[in-house]
């Protein structure tokens, strides 16, 4: 049509931006999923239509998960009937909860206070209602 | 005109690239022993440079559809006269020469 | 020749039709009607949210699980894929100059599935969710409702394979001899290209749906993880279809767009083979990216990389759409009828929704953007923003076509402007929400979170908005097709070019001229 020039300048802006996109996250996915050594596992359960909990030491707890500002914590979350995700809004904690499967996900709360947990797939009748909630305490060692 | 095609696509890689390098160097000096990386912050910050992308873009593309759509609307003063290619048989497949 | 109420036709007629104007009229309207049904489901799931409590309007919420269910089955397979199919049925034909569609009597069963599936569906009105997750859906979800969603769905996959394989047909076999294929009309294209791409990906989705039913009567477990096996299967194979299905919902919306764009800025195209070579690499690419729906599942970094790639690649395709939609426009002499404000207000909206997609398949955004209010935001933004937006401007555009009379232009210039506000104010809303935070598919929040509250309610007043649009859209349809005026057949929009006339047609149920 004789008018490509344009279009193909165009096409180039939009393959650059999206190459920023790509490197940009690339960058920091493999940033954040980088568990440190000394994260202590917190054992995370999903189940219809509540959270559990088992940290390194034995101690569980339901619903409410205690930890300490400052250290690193990874999660091992096991589901036990269906779909669910586990997800700490305010940590940018989030990963599904799956049936035969066991997920990863680590944080490390840095600010004391209490923040809630909630469930992101859809799971059945009180889904809605699947709320937890995270204490995190001021580290007295 | 495709050497300026190519510079301008370097040119603009280059500058996606540029702000990721302190990344690297960011990285590298963070060694104190308990010091874990601020996960939350990482993702936001992540987050607003792409907003800011997306935003950018589209003021561009926004701000080129409504003076299109000012400028080339019927009523428009310049617009009175019809174009050349009006009447044609079927305008939808791109050939422009068939006008009548 | 179609003209359907001024010279009325008994309805048995046009039922019992196989003709491509009849069938692709009762494509259109049965998709109509979903759309109003299903939107109905949607204002009570918002006017429901207004306020946190629970005991508002939806009083429990297996009812409101099973109404979003329903929601998300209607609009997409029975609104979405008739409508699409009907105004096929109605212009590719005509375009590709044959006298019916490829397989006459194919077409109108394929049709006649779709109210069967549709009854199935909302018979049953299973709360599985639309993605009907397994485990869920085979371990918990009440029967008969899910086993007759599945019965449903498998019955409009078939239906849309069927009708999938008439179009190919029609378009490459039948097709005029002079009108080499790469000349074929752009709508014509996109209806080739979803065909085609229905034609790879329902298949998967079908067994899917089989190995669900015999997980759901336990003597399989191919989801089932206490019987060995595994959920991420299910989400594997479902993704492999509605990915790709994205793309079969959104092309034909565009090929409309290519259809009204040009003819109402009075200008040539600015690039016929752009649109094609557009059209053919979204078909491919869209097939690349269907992992980005299961980035929280346990998927390793290098499976993320290359479904993020993937996802990315078919960005530049749909920027060369909107690129050849504004270079179109540049220059012309733009008449703004109903059609072009719908097919313009689309165009903004896919953008909008478009750069929402991209921050989406970004991997580190998934920790903030899946499963919330987000994606409901975002994946409504190209359901109403642009595919919703493409076919109302299509179906104004094709009204005095297929009435012979014209809707009332100020009446659609409400709908437009309500829409359009509408659509803005739910779904740019929604995008908040999930950052906010707010998960999706959730009966009910807590009070305290005072920004969920108010965010939720400016999103239903938006909502309330949308759907005073489309009451006014009905109102259009019902009242002007039997009361408006008289249109000029040769051209109804003023526009002074040649139309793709679904009325020179040769029904046969029609004596003579129109």
């Amino acid at each position: 049509m004789g008018h490509d020039t344009a279009e193909w300048v165009f096409v180039g802006i939009v393959i650059a931006i999206l190459f920023y996109v790509g490197v940009d996250s690339w960058i920091v996915q493999k940033e954040v999923e980088e568990v440190p050594a000394d994260a202590e596992i917190v054992k995370v359960y999903g189940q219809q239509w509540f959270w559990s909990f088992e940290h390194a030491d034995g101690t569980k707890e339901v619903n409410t998960l205690h930890l300490k500002q400052g250290h690193a914590y990874k999660f091992e979350i096991y589901g036990k009937d269906v779909m669910h995700s586990f997800n700490i809004p305010d940590y940018v904690v989030f990963e599904d909860v799956v049936p035969g499967h066991v997920n990863h996900a680590w944080f490390s709360p840095d600010q004391t206070g209490t923040f809630p947990i909630q469930c992101r797939e859809y799971c059945g009748l009180l889904h809605y209602n699947m709320r937890g909630e995270l204490v995190v305490e001021a580290d007295k060692t | 005109m495709k050497k300026i095609i190519a510079v301008s696509i370097i040119a603009l890689m280059a500058i996606a690239l540029v702000p990721q390098l302190h990344f690297a160097f960011a990285q590298e000096s963070k060694t104190g022993a308990k010091q874990y990386i601020n996960l939350r912050a990482e993702v936001w910050n992540e987050f607003f440079r792409m907003t800011t992308a997306a935003f950018t873009v589209g003021a561009v593309v926004s701000g080129t559809m409504i003076w299109l759509v000012w400028r080339f609307r019927e009523s428009h003063p310049k617009n009175k006269t019809p174009t050349r290619w009006e009447g044609m048989d079927d305008p939808t497949t791109g050939s422009y020469g068939e006008g009548h | 020749m179609v003209l359907e109420l001024k010279k009325a036709r008994p309805v048995w007629q046009i039922m019992f039709s196989t003709h491509h104007t009849d069938v692709g009229l009762l494509y259109t309207v049965t998709g109509l009607a979903f759309l109003f049904m299903a939107g109905v489901l949607a204002l009570m799931i918002r006017t429901h949210l207004f306020f946190p409590g629970q005991n508002f309007l939806i009083s429990d919420s297996v009812t409101f699980n099973r109404i979003f269910t329903v929601h998300g089955l209607t609009m997409l397979f029975l609104f979405a894929l008739p409508v699409a199919n009907g105004i096929g049925n109605y212009l590719v034909p005509i375009m590709v100059r044959y006298k019916d569609m490829a397989y006459p009597k194919l077409n109108a069963v394929a049709f006649w599935m779709n109210p069967i599936g549709g009854a199935l569906l909302w018979l049953g009105f299973s709360d599985t969710s639309w993605v009907s997750y397994a485990p869920y859906s085979v371990i918990r979800a009440p029967g008969p409702a899910a086993d007759m969603m599945i019965f449903g769905l498998k019955i409009l996959g078939i239906s849309s394979i069927l009708s999938s394989i008439n179009f190919i047909v029609t378009i490459i076999k039948c097709k005029h001899p002079d009108l080499p294929l790469r000349r074929v009309p752009l709508f014509a294209w996109s209806m080739l290209t979803v065909s085609l791409m229905t034609i790879i990906a329902m298949p998967t989705y079908a067994a899917a749906l089989i190995m669900l039913l015999t997980d759901r009567l336990g003597v399989s477990g191919f989801f089932n993880p206490s019987l060995g096996g595994d959920p991420i299967a299910y989400l594997h194979l479902f993704w492999f279809t509605f990915h790709p299905e994205v793309y079969i919902f959104l092309l034909p919306a565009i090929g409309m767009m290519y259809e009204l764009i040009p003819r109402f800025s009075r200008k040539p195209l600015y690039s016929q083979g752009s649109g094609v070579f557009a059209f053919v690499m979204l078909g491919i690419i869209g097939f690349a990216s269907w992992g980005h729906h299961m980035y929280s599942t346990g998927m390793d970094f290098t499976t993320k990389v290359v479904f993020m790639i993937g996802t990315l690649a078919a960005v530049p395709a749909s920027g060369m759409h909107v690129f050849n939609f504004l270079a179109t426009m540049w220059g012309g002499r733009i008449r703004f009828a109903a059609p072009m404000k719908f097919a313009v207000g689309g165009i903004a909206l896919f953008f909008s929704a478009g750069a929402g997609g991209v921050l989406n398949s970004a991997m580190p955004l998934d920790f903030i953007s899946h499963g919330t209010y987000w994606v409901v935001g975002h994946m409504h933004l190209f359901l109403t923003g642009t595919i919703a937006f493409g076919f109302v401007g299509m179906v104004y555009y094709m009204f005095p076509f297929i009435t012979g009379r014209m809707y009332s232009e100020k009446l659609a210039n409400v709908h437009f402007i309500l829409m359009l506000w509408g659509t803005v104010q739910v779904f740019f809303t929604q995008h908040l929400l999930g950052l906010a935070g707010m998960a999706r598919r959730i009966y009910d929040y807590p009070p305290e979170y005072t920004s969920w509250v108010e965010l939720n309610q400016i999103a239903t007043v938006g909502a309330w908005i949308l759907g005073a649009g489309f009451v006014a859209f009905l109102a259009n349809l019902l009242y002007y097709s039997s009361k408006g005026k008289e249109a000029n057949m040769d051209d109804p929009f003023g526009l002074g070019g040649k139309y793709y006339y679904p009325y020179q047609a040769k029904n046969p149920h029609h004596a003579s001229g129109y």
